[in-house]
C-alpha cells in the first residue's frame, strides 16, 4: 500500500525534460529527412497520427477499468505532454500554413479546436477544483437541484409562518418580487465564472436595507433568509464551475472522434491519390 | 415460479451454518447428528450446562451452526501469524504444533479467497446488470426447516482450556517440538481481539489431526452462558495478550534478551485496558451532541508526571497531547505496536537530572497496552538498548515514538531540562500539520488502514473514481465521494478497512469478516442476513444497506413473502479484493486526487499532503 510520493514540482520537471527531448528528437529526425530530399509531409502525417491515437486512447482507459493497464493520473500525464507534442508534429504536417482544400481546412480546424479545447480543460481542471474547495459546502454535482429545491421550500416556508405570526408583509413581498426567481434555478453565471459575490452581497444589501421596516421578529427571519442567500449562492459557484468541468468534455471527447474519422478519410484520399500527382 | 423468483423469506442467522461457508466445496458438509453427539460427549462441552443456554441457542445448535469440523494431515498449516482470523480451534483429534516465527507465505497453501481472473473482470465491465444491487438468488442457501432441530442435552461442567503459550518449551524462539494435545484451545486471541495471529500452527499427528473451528460468534456464545469458560478463555486472553505484546514489540525483539530477562518483564509488565472496548457508540453519542471527545478519553498518564514505566500499546489508539494555553494540543498518536516514554526513560536511566513526561496520553475510543515498570526497564532494558541509543542505531522503524537524540540534547542545551523531547514521529506529524493531526484524531480517522482522501485542490469531480468502483461491483459504487473536509482534503465516505473493525462486532453471522492474508474488511453476502448491526456500528456511517433485487425475476426486489419486507444486504468497500490491480478508485483518478492512506504510515501521508 505504500508507495514513493513525488512530489507535482519533480515530476512536472521530469516530464516536461523527457517531452523537450522527444520534441528536439523529432525535430531532427524531421529536418534530416527534409535535407535529405524525403517528403517528409508522410512521416510527420503518420507520426502525428499515432500521437492522436494514443491520445484518444486515454479516454478508451478512463472507461476500462479493468484490466488494470497503468494509472488513470499516469494515463492524463502522457496525455497532456503527447498532447504538447502533437501540436508540435502537427506544425511540422502543416507546415504552419493553412490548407486550401476543404476536408484540409476542416481537419486543420479540426486539430486547432481540439488541440485549444485541451488546453483550455487542463487550464479549467487545474484552477477550477481550487476555487471549489476555496468556497468549501462541498456537494456533489448531481445533487444540487436537489438541495436547491430544498432551500427553495425551505425559504418558502419561512417566509409563509413569517407572514402569518408576524404579518411579515415586507419580507413576503421582497420574497415574491427577488428571492423567488433567485430560489428557483441557477442564476449568475458570469458572477460565478469570475469568482464574483457582487450579486450575493446586492441582494444581501437590499435586504439589509429592509430591516428599518421589519420588527425584530422579522429581523430575525431576516437573517434566516440572509443564511439561505448565501447556501444557495454557493449551491450555484459550485454548479456553473462544476458543470464548466464536466462541458468541456463534451467538446474535447466528440471533437476527438470527429478528427478521427476526418483523419481516416484524409489517409485514404492522400494514397488514394498519391501516385497521380507524383 | 418466475413469477415468484423475487420471493425469499428474510435470512436469519443460521441460514448457513459454518460448516458450508467454505471456499473448498470438498470440505462443505453439514455436521452430522453422529458428529453433534461426538462433540457434546467430550470437554469442554460435556461440562457444559445446557440449561444455561436460552432456547433461541441451545448449545447443540450453536455447535451446529457455528462450528466446522476440519481435518489435517500432518505438517499442514491450520493458521499461519498475521493473518487475520475470525475463529479459534479446538483439537478434537490429534495434535498440532506451533511455530513462533513467520513462515514463509510459500509454505502456505491456504485455500483463500480467489481474485477474479483478469477476463472475467473485464467482462464483468460489459455484463453487469443495468439495475442496481442485482444478485443471483440461487447462490443464497435455502432454509430447511426440518433440519433444524431445537433441543439441549444434560448437565454440563467447565472444562479447563490450556494455554497456548505455556505448552511451549521455548516460548521465545522459533519453533516447539512440544505438541499441542487433543483439548487445547487456540487462536482465541485473534477472534476475539480482531488482530493479527500471533504464531502459526501447523498439524503434527502422523494420522490425521480433527479440529473443531469455532467462529468467534460461537465462541462469544459460549462463553456467554458458560462462566466458567468465560472467566477461563479471559485469563487466557490476557495472559496471551500479555505474552504476544511482549514478543511481537520491535524494541524488546531488538534488545536480544536472555530468557531470565524476558521471564522478568513477563513477571513484571501489567496489562492494562482504558477506555471501552465498545468505544464506538458512546463516540457516535458524543458525535451528535458535539461534545470535546478530549474530555472523555481516559488519561493513561499526563504531561509532567514521573515517567513510572514504558507503554506499549498493544491495541487501540493513544491521542499524544500537551497543554497549549488554557487547552490541549494535539501533536500525534500512537497505535498497535507503538511505545511511549522511551526518551524519557532513556534519559533518566542515563543522568542524573530526571525529566518527567513531555505529553499526556490519552486512550483514543480504546487502549490496550502494556507498561514495564521504571525498575525494570532500568535493570534490564537500558543496559540492553543504551549502545544503540547513544549510537543513533535505534532504527526508525523499530519504535513507536521514534527518538532523535540529538534533537533533544540540542534543545536541551538552550533550554532547561524539561524541555520537549522531540521524535521524529512527532515531527513527522508536524509535517502532516497540527491542525490535520487534530482532525483525524478527533474524528478517529486514526483507525484507517485504506483511508479515501482526497485531495479537493486536484479533484474535478469528475467521478471516474466513483465509476471505476461501480464497474468493478456489478454497477454499484461502493462508497460516496462526499465526507469530511479539512482544508482541501477530504475523507471520503468509503470503508477505511479500519485496524480495530468494530463493525464486525455484533454480526451475528460472520458475514463481515477480515480476509485472510491481508486482512481487508469484507462481507460475505450469502451470510449476510441484513441485520444492519454492523452499518449501525461504523463510527464512520460507510456500511450501507441495500434492498436486493433479484437477476431471475427480472430485477424485481426480493421479499420476504411472511413479513412483506424487503430483503437487505449489507455493502461497502471491499478495496476490491475480488479483482487484480488493488482498488480501482485510486487507479482511475486521472488528477491523483486520490489516496487510500494507511494511517500508520504518516510518513508517507505527510509526503502526499504537502506534494
Amino acid at each position: 500500500m505504500v508507495e514513493s510520493v513525488t512530489s507535482f514540482w519533480t515530476r512536472r520537471l521530469r516530464s516536461v525534460l523527457l517531452t523537450l527531448v522527444a520534441a528536439l528528437l523529432l525535430v531532427l529526425v524531421f529536418y534530416a529527412g527534409s535535407i535529405a530530399f524525403v517528403d517528409t509531409a508522410y512521416l510527420t502525417g503518420w507520426v502525428l497520427f499515432a500521437v492522436i491515437l494514443m491520445l484518444a486512447f486515454f479516454n478508451l482507459r478512463k472507461r476500462l477499468t479493468y484490466p488494470p493497464l497503468l494509472k488513470a493520473a499516469t494515463w492524463l500525464r502522457l496525455h497532456v505532454y503527447l498532447g504538447c507534442l502533437a501540436v508540435l508534429v502537427f506544425a511540422f504536417h502543416t507546415r504552419m500554413q493553412i490548407p486550401t482544400g476543404a476536408l484540409e481546412v476542416t481537419l486543420y480546424l479540426l486539430f486547432v479546436t481540439l488541440a485549444a479545447s485541451g488546453f483550455v480543460g487542463l487550464y479549467l481542471s487545474r484552477t477550477i477544483p481550487n476555487s471549489l474547495a476555496d468556497r468549501g459546502n462541498e456537494v456533489i454535482f448531481e445533487r444540487i437541484p436537489r438541495f436547491r429545491r430544498e432551500l427553495g421550500e425551505r425559504m418558502q416556508a419561512l417566509v409563509l409562518a413569517a407572514v402569518e405570526t408576524e404579518a411579515a408583509f415586507i419580507l413576503s413581498d421582497f420574497y415574491r418580487d427577488r428571492l423567488h426567481a433567485y430560489l428557483a434555478g441557477p442564476t449568475d453565471y458570469w458572477a460565478h465564472l469570475i469568482r464574483s459575490t457582487r450579486p450575493r452581497e446586492l441582494l444581501l444589501h437590499e435586504l439589509h436595507e429592509l430591516r428599518r421596516y421589519l420588527s425584530d421578529g422579522e429581523i430575525a427571519v431576516a437573517e434566516e433568509i440572509a443564511e439561505i442567500i448565501r447556501l444557495k449562492y454557493d449551491l450555484d459557484f459550485h454548479y456553473v464551475r462544476q458543470g464548466l468541468l464536466k462541458i468541456w468534455l463534451f467538446i474535447h471527447i466528440p471533437l476527438t472522434w470527429v478528427l478521427l474519422l476526418f483523419l481516416l478519410a484524409h489517409i485514404v484520399i492522400v494514397y488514394a491519390f498519391a501516385g497521380t500527382f507524383a | 415460479m418466475a413469477a415468484d423468483a423475487n420471493i425469499m423469506e428474510v435470512p436469519k442467522r443460521w441460514d448457513l451454518p459454518f460448516s458450508l461457508d467454505l471456499v473448498n466445496e470438498a470440505e462443505r458438509r453439514h455436521l452430522s447428528e453422529a458428529e453433534l453427539d461426538e462433540l457434546l460427549s467430550k470437554p469442554p462441552f460435556c461440562d457444559m450446562d445446557a440449561e444455561r443456554f436460552p432456547r433461541s441457542l441451545p448449545l447443540r445448535e450453536v455447535l451446529r451452526n457455528d462450528t466446522r469440523i476440519r481435518t489435517y494431515r500432518d505438517g499442514d498449516v491450520v493458521v499461519r501469524a498475521g493473518d487475520y482470523g475470525n475463529s479459534a480451534f479446538l483439537i478434537i483429534e490429534g495434535g498440532c504444533r506451533a511455530i513462533l516465527d513467520g513462515l514463509d507465505r510459500s509454505v502456505f497453501n491456504q485455500s483463500g479467497q480467489q481474485r477474479k481472473s483478469v477476463w472475467n473482470s473485464v467482462k464483468g465491465i460489459f455484463t453487469a446488470p443495468r439495475l442496481p444491487e442485482v444478485r443471483d438468488a440461487s447462490r443464497y442457501p435455502q432454509r430447511d426447516h426440518a433440519n433444524l432441530q431445537v433441543g439441549g442435552t444434560g448437565a454440563l461442567l467447565v472444562q479447563d482450556v490450556p494455554n497456548l503459550l505455556s505448552l511451549v518449551d521455548d516460548p521465545y524462539g522459533t519453533t516447539t517440538n512440544t505438541v499441542m494435545p487433543t483439548g487445547t484451545l487456540f487462536g482465541e486471541l485473534s477472534a476475539l481481539g480482531r488482530v493479527q495471529r500471533a504464531v502459526s500452527v501447523v498439524a503434527a499427528d502422523a494420522t490425521e489431526s480433527r479440529l473443531l473451528e469455532i467462529r468467534w460468534q460461537g465462541l462469544r456464545e459460549l462463553m456467554r452462558y458458560d462462566p466458567a469458560l468465560r472467566d477461563h478463555v479471559n485469563a487466557l486472553f490476557r495472559e496471551n495478550g500479555l505474552q504476544a505484546a511482549l514478543r511481537n514489540s520491535p524494541l524488546l525483539m531488538r534488545a536480544n534478551l536472555t530468557q531470565e530477562q524476558w521471564d522478568q518483564i513477563t513477571q513484571d509488565a501489567e496489562f492494562e485496558t482504558f477506555g471501552s472496548y465498545d468505544w464506538f457508540g458512546t463516540y457516535k453519542e458524543l458525535r451528535q451532541h458535539q461534545v470535546d471527545p478530549l474530555s472523555q478519553e481516559p488519561v493513561i498518564v499526563e504531561e509532567d508526571q514521573y515517567a513510572n514505566g514504558l507503554i506499549l500499546i498493544r491495541a487501540g489508539f493513544a491521542r499524544l497531547s500537551r497543554r497549549h494555553g488554557k487547552g490541549e494540543s494535539t501533536f500525534g498518536y500512537l497505535g498497535k505496536g507503538d511505545v511511549f516514554g522511551l526518551a524519557e526513560l532513556m534519559h533518566n536511566a542515563g543522568s542524573h537530572k530526571q525529566v518527567s513526561l513531555q505529553a499526556t496520553l490519552r486512550a483514543a475510543g480504546y487502549a490496550d497496552l502494556v507498561r514495564i515498570p521504571t525498575r525494570t526497564f532500568e535493570e534490564i532494558l537500558y543496559p540492553a538498548l543504551v549502545d544503540d541509543w547513544q549510537s543513533g542505531a535505534l532504527p526508525r522503524k523499530v519504535l513507536g515514538e521514534q527518538l532523535d537524540r540529538r534533537t533533544y540534547e540540542r534543545r536541551s542545551e538552550k533550554r532547561s531540562e524539561s524541555s520537549l523531547i522531540a521524535s521524529d514521529r512527532r515531527r513527522r506529524v508536524n509535517n502532516a500539520g497540527p491542525d490535520m493531526m487534530e482532525f483525524l484524531v478527533e474524528n478517529r480517522f486514526i483507525n484507517g488502514t485504506a483511508t479515501m482522501m482526497i485531495d479537493l485542490d486536484r479533484c474535478t469531480r469528475c467521478d471516474d473514481c466513483v465509476s471505476a468502483c461501480a464497474s468493478g461491483h456489478d454497477n454499484n459504487p461502493r462508497f460516496i465521494r462526499h465526507g469530511q473536509v479539512h482544508n482541501h482534503f477530504m475523507v471520503a465516505n468509503a470503508c477505511m478497512h479500519c485496524e480495530d473493525p468494530v463493525c464486525m462486532l455484533g454480526c451475528p453471522t460472520g458475514a463481515i469478516h477480515r480476509r485472510e492474508g491481508d486482512g481487508e474488511v469484507v462481507i460475505n453476502d450469502i451470510t449476510c442476513i441484513g441485520c444492519g448491526t454492523c452499518a449501525n456500528s461504523c463510527p464512520y456511517d460507510n456500511i450501507r444497506m441495500v434492498n436486493v433485487r433479484d437477476q431471475a425475476a427480472g430485477g424485481a426486489i426480493m421479499v420476504d413473502p411472511a413479513r412483506g419486507r424487503p430483503i437487505a444486504k449489507a455493502t461497502k468497500c471491499d478495496l476490491c479484493a475480488d479483482h487484480h490491480g488493488g482498488p480501482a478508485c485510486e487507479r482511475a483518478c486521472p488528477h491523483d486526487a486520490l489516496k487510500r492512506v494507511h494511517m500508520d504510515e504518516l510518513e508517507d501521508l505527510s509526503k502526499w499532503l504537502n506534494r
